[in-house]
């Protein structure tokens, strides 16, 4: 202690001499800023936390910088700086390490950052002007990075253009990360190197804005030549014109009996049954032509309607926990009957988002039931309808968007007035707009906020007064113009087919995670405008596409490719879908306790029937939030042994009156049998070589155990329990 | 001593090559070391913030042992000889920097700063720097304001400087008169340095007597009506009390839970009520520091606390920015969240409190805030009376002079403001400190 008062003097002297009257004018926003946010002042460990670090709080990531520069002069009396003697303020003692600092060392004395600080000290620290001082845009160089080879490097170089139309390089103080640091890595000095073949983005940010570099790194093997391969429609066109210049050849369509599962669960959930397997591998006409009519059969089918009621039921969150019994049955109606009508998907987003009164009389209001209040209403809807996650914006500006904080609650004022009573029956609820004290107040300051689009320019829907809004919010959201609406749709159903969003994950669309193949998108999202938001339009153009019908198979080429749709990615069987293959399989019928007979798995209403069984140890979202990631595809040991002996697959496989019984008593051939259980499980004739080894084993024991073995195997089998 | 000298020349050669503590090892921990091992956090109970602390060492032990580097533990956790290797998730020392640590240990570990200069150097004032505090004499005829490292005594009107008070505490965060006016006290520090208490006899303009205390400035002093002591607030949660006549500490008391930023004396001098951060204002039995009651109900921060004149009233206000006056009693029997002993609450102010005053003559409040604003209230009615502007920015410091006429207030801008307290009329405005030469 005694040693650094002797030793300050000295060090304020040297400072002050090191500058001179021609020092450059600093501002806070301009100049000062950047540091705090480029040396993790404002990080979420150090004081950009939510209770700032150790008595000192800066809005994180620098979001406002506003209360940084107040928090910085005033606080306990201007205690961080010292505008007499600048050298001695304790915002440069910190960082400097000259007093402990439980953050570090920063920067050190010789540093530009000590001199700017240091200056803008002197100068009376001046806050600068927003409306010259506050970066519009980030322009990057390179656009976009293309290497030949693994191996090569690129120097990227970021300069913020400001208000006042001034420019500055800022590639020292900007940010920037990779998506994917395998493929393409970066350095503190900026430079891209990239790591192994594929794709990978750069998310550049400077104060509060956000650029993207798309990178490429190409297989530099020698030897490639484009096989053009025959294109069913304008997805092929535009998923071939991207992998031709990755130098990635696709794989052909598949055959037709793979095709045949895969589009027959993918739109129904239900395997194809061996009686429509022999039908249609039988079907003299042209492979292309049947496929088409068999994917007109299937879109609009009963089966294909109980498939996606379960997928809307799941994004809607209808549960009995939120809507009670007779709730979720009306909703799952409701939801039903949009999609048997094939109701446009505007009108059916519309009418969720405008229903009024009792929920048992218009079931569309059970939307509004199971988030219940403005702030979480508002970011379910952001969600589901247009892929926007809104929810960090609640606390402060969304990090990696550019969306405010202001936003979350002018968004939600949308919402503030919707208000739920109990009505005149048990479990009923009336949905009104009339909350006392019902205007939505910002957490800074509890000022009134009042309700505006997100994207204010896109239509000219005028937000009434008044409690009414959310009419004006529903026009706007579904309206064609607005971007986000049709592209969120588009690249949800697209993921179910692929198993892989355009974007992914498809509910998080930002600027900072881009599409993997931006013309597709955009051509889906015509299409569906084009076509009224008819979806079972856009789902048949998705599966009658060669890429939706490609291989696994992959070749030299796409082996190592994985998002550019170049081959299928084999998926395991969702949890419904699943248990119906299984008891549809081994000839069973579904037992749930609290419902009709025979429904199965994709007609229950809710995740309350059959809880903690099968279907929730395979994935089965609990429907407690609107994201799709609580669905889960991923694979595990319990399931593993589930498989192997448990309850579901035991029971359907030795079923009295299943496929085997059945066939055993009608007096089935051992190849007659080994036929009819391939074609149930795996949708296929067995091989030459399975057949034999099928039958050798029927004939070896008693015929109705071994029968029953063979039909577990297969259960059991990677070919029944993917689609691929 | 020269025996163990002479012989540890005999082992390591001559003493000229030996590092030096001040030149070569302090530099190291203050860059290296200290952001972990401070007074403020103390990882494993070490502080190597002073020569004596980092002597004392930690919880495992002496930090090094003079003459044996290979046994001292400082050496031992530098080359990861004990775990975990520090500096702690960063790379190692310089193999250079490590021996300068084992070549000063083995050449007896001495602490080789020189002594602190025996006179504070001369204040420097490239620009004006924010006023935190200032005070009118009882006699009305001065003016204390804080300075840079100083306290300059002005004459009321601003038109002379009379007396620079020159310290080391960079920040003179408040200022009091003896009732008598002989006496002058201050409160403040360096921040995350130290604070200190010092008393001033104002005729001779001489330091009697300073007392420093924690690692960071005291908030809030506060003299006790008959100047028997002194009570101050502290970054570590803690209010002290000392003894004004002998400088000497007479207890602490431990039981806020954020920095305490507040003190004021009841009438008798025999209570006074801390106000912190942790939304409290704790009513303490002055002569035991013995814990009474909360004087308030908790709503935000507190900032800033005054007293009637001549009762146990108090106003206080913070955060939450309304100025809230309660009866500094609060008895015992009463329940949680019974707020009777609140006689008012006044306007909301623009900006969170910062200072507050009440008028000698009780019949005006001075609230001072974030806002460039300091608003005087009626107390008896809490209507506003004016409104006094002029600043350009939040004002940290309020003081009525004792004839309740005038209003000195003084905050970022710099300027000291005074204004009749009828209609805020601004009587005189001047920059308390004379300016350096050459200043940017």
């Amino acid at each position: 202690m005694k040693n650094r008062m002797t030793r300050l003097p000295l060090l304020l002297l040297s400072a002050t001499l090191a500058l001179t009257a021609a020092d450059p004018s600093v501002t806070f926003l301009r100049d000062v800023a950047p540091i705090l946010n480029k040396t993790s002042c404002t990080s979420g460990p150090c004081h950009g936390a939510a209770k700032g670090k150790n008595g000192f709080k800066l809005s994180l990531r620098g979001y406002d910088p506003q209360f940084d520069y107040e928090a910085l002069l005033y606080d306990l009396s201007g205690r961080r700086f010292n505008r007499a003697e600048p050298a001695r303020s304790l915002m440069l003692a910190k960082p400097t390490q000259s007093v402990a600092h439980g953050g570090g060392l920063r920067f050190d004395k010789k540093s530009p950052y000590y001199t700017t600080i240091y200056n803008w000290i002197a100068q009376g620290v001046p806050y600068g002007d927003p409306a010259k001082d506050t970066v519009t845009a980030l322009e990057v160089e390179p656009r976009e990075v293309a290497m030949a080879a693994p191996g090569a490097t690129a120097q990227v170089k970021v300069t913020a253009r400001f208000a006042d139309g001034q420019t500055r390089d800022v590639t020292r103080e900007a940010t920037i990360e990779s998506n994917s640091p395998t493929v393409a890595k970066v350095d503190v000095a900026s430079l891209v190197s990239g790591e192994r073949v594929g794709e990978a983005t750069l998310l550049v940010r400077y104060q509060g804005k956000y650029s993207t570099i798309p990178v490429q790194i190409l297989n530099p093997k020698p030897g490639f030549a484009w096989k053009p391969l025959p294109q069913n429609n304008y997805i092929d066109q535009h998923i071939d014109a991207k992998l031709q210049k990755l130098k990635i050849q696709p794989s052909p369509a598949t055959d037709d009996s793979t095709f045949l599962r895969r589009v027959t669960v993918d739109l129904t959930g239900q395997l194809p049954s061996p009686d429509d397997v022999r039908a249609f591998l039988a079907d003299p006409a042209p492979s292309k032509v049947k496929r088409d009519r068999k994917i007109d059969k299937l879109v609009g089918s009963p089966a294909f309607v109980d498939h996606w009621t379960v997928k809307w039921s799941d994004l809607l969150q209808s549960t009995r926990k939120f809507l009670g019994e007779k709730g979720t049955y009306g909703f799952r109606e409701w939801i039903r009957e949009s999609l048997a009508s094939n109701k446009p998907y505007d009108k059916m987003v519309r009418e969720l988002l405008t229903s009024r009164g009792s929920t048992y009389d218009d079931p569309a209001g059970n939307y509004f039931r199971a988030t219940r209040d403005p702030k979480p209403t508002m970011e379910k809807t952001t969600q589901v309808f247009l892929g926007v996650r809104m929810v960090c914006a609640q606390c402060h500006d969304h990090p990696f968007e550019k969306w405010t904080q202001n936003q979350y609650y002018q968004m939600s004022a949308f919402f503030s007035a919707v208000g739920l009573r109990p009505g005149y029956e048990v479990g009923e609820e009336i949905l009104y707009d009339q909350r006392a004290d019902y205007e939505m107040k910002h957490p800074k300051d509890s000022r009134v906020v009042a309700p505006e689009f997100l994207i204010a320019s896109l239509t000219p829907t005028k937000i009434p007064a008044g409690p009414q809004r959310r009419d004006a919010l529903a026009e706007w959201l579904v309206s064609k113009q607005n971007p986000f609406f049709a592209k969120a749709v588009a690249n949800r159903l697209w993921s179910y087919f692929f198993g892989k969003g355009i974007i992914d994950p498809v509910d998080d669309i930002r600027a900072s995670n881009p599409p993997v193949n931006p013309a597709l998108l955009e051509a889906l999202t015509k299409d569906l405008t084009d076509h009224n938001f008819d979806l079972q339009s856009l789902m048949r153009t998705i599966v009658k596409s060669r890429a939706y019908q490609a291989s696994f198979v992959t070749n030299e080429w796409n082996a190592l490719d994985a998002d550019n749709f170049s081959h299928a990615l084999p998926r395991r069987l969702n949890a419904e879908p699943l248990m119906d293959a299984v008891e549809a399989a081994a000839g069973a019928r579904p037992n749930f306790p609290e419902v009709p007979e025979d429904t199965n798995a994709s007609q229950v209403p809710d995740p309350h029937v059959g809880a903690e069984g099968f279907l929730d140890l395979f994935g089965r979202p609990t429907r407690e939030s609107a994201c799709e990631c609580e669905r889960r595809a991923d694979f595990s040991l319990p399931q593993a042994l589930n498989l192997i002996n448990g309850k579901t697959i035991s029971e359907a496989v030795a079923d009295p009156k299943g496929r085997v019984a059945k066939n055993v008593l009608a007096g089935k051939t051992d190849s007659a049998m080994v036929d009819d259980l391939y074609l149930a499980t795996l949708s296929r004739l067995p091989t030459k070589g399975e057949a034999e080894t099928g039958t050798k084993y029927l004939s070896g024991g008693p015929r109705t155990l071994r029968a029953q073995d063979l039909l577990w195997a297969l259960l059991n089998s990677k070919g029944f329990l993917y689609i691929y | 001593m020269r025996r163990v000298l002479l012989s540890l020349c005999g082992i390591i050669g001559p003493l000229a090559a030996a590092p030096s503590y001040y030149r070569d090892i302090q530099p190291i921990l203050q860059k290296q070391c200290q952001g972990c091992h401070q007074p403020a956090s103390k990882a494993s109970d070490l502080d190597v913030t002073t020569f004596e602390a980092f002597e004392k060492g930690g919880k495992r032990g002496p930090a090094f042992l003079a003459g044996k580097p290979d046994e001292s533990a400082t050496i031992r956790y530098l080359t990861g000889a004990m775990k975990p290797r520090m500096p702690l998730a960063q790379p190692a020392l310089a193999e250079a920097d490590i021996t300068l640590f084992r070549d000063w240990i083995a050449a007896g570990a001495k602490n080789d700063s020189p002594a602190d200069a025996t006179e504070p150097s001369a204040a420097v004032y490239l620009q004006p720097p924010v006023i935190t505090a200032l005070k009118f004499s009882p006699d009305g005829q001065t003016i204390a304001v804080s300075g840079n490292r100083e306290i300059l005594l002005h004459q009321a009107d601003g038109s002379k400087l009379l007396h620079r008070l020159p310290g080391r505490a960079e920040r003179i965060l408040s200022v009091a008169f003896s009732a008598d006016g002989k006496l002058l006290i201050a409160g403040g520090g360096t921040p995350a340095q130290f604070g200190e208490v010092q008393v001033w006899d104002v005729a001779s303009a001489k330091l009697l007597r300073s007392a420093r205390l924690t690692n960071d400035t005291v908030f809030g002093a506060s003299l006790a009506p008959d100047s028997s002591k002194i009570a101050v607030g502290c970054a570590d949660n803690t209010v002290h009390v000392f003894e004004t006549a002998t400088g000497k500490e007479l207890y602490k008391i431990g039981n806020h839970e954020n920095w305490v930023l507040a003190t004021v004396f009841g009438v008798d001098s025999k209570r006074f009520v801390s106000a912190s951060s942790d939304r409290a204002a704790k009513l303490i039995d002055a002569s035991s520091g013995a814990f009474l009651e909360n004087v308030n109900l908790l709503r935000g921060e507190l900032n800033a606390i005054a007293r009637h004149p001549k009762k146990d009233i108090v106003v206080l206000g913070g955060v939450e920015r309304y100025p809230y006056i309660y009866l500094m009693d609060r008895p015992r029997n009463m329940k949680i969240a019974d707020d009777t002993t609140l006689v008012r609450k006044l306007e909301r102010q623009d900006g969170p409190i910062n200072a507050l005053d009440w008028s000698p003559d009780a019949t005006r409040i001075a609230v001072a805030s974030q806002s460039a604003v300091v608003n005087l209230y009626d107390p008896e009615t809490g209507e506003k009376k004016a409104s006094c502007t002029g600043h350009s920015a939040g004002i940290y410091s309020v003081a009525f002079s004792p004839d309740s006429t005038k209003l000195a207030t003084g905050g970022f801008d710099g300027k000291v403001r005074i204004y009749n307290t009828k209609d805020c009329s601004l009587l005189h405005s001047f920059i308390p400190v004379p300016l350096s030469a050459g200043k940017p």
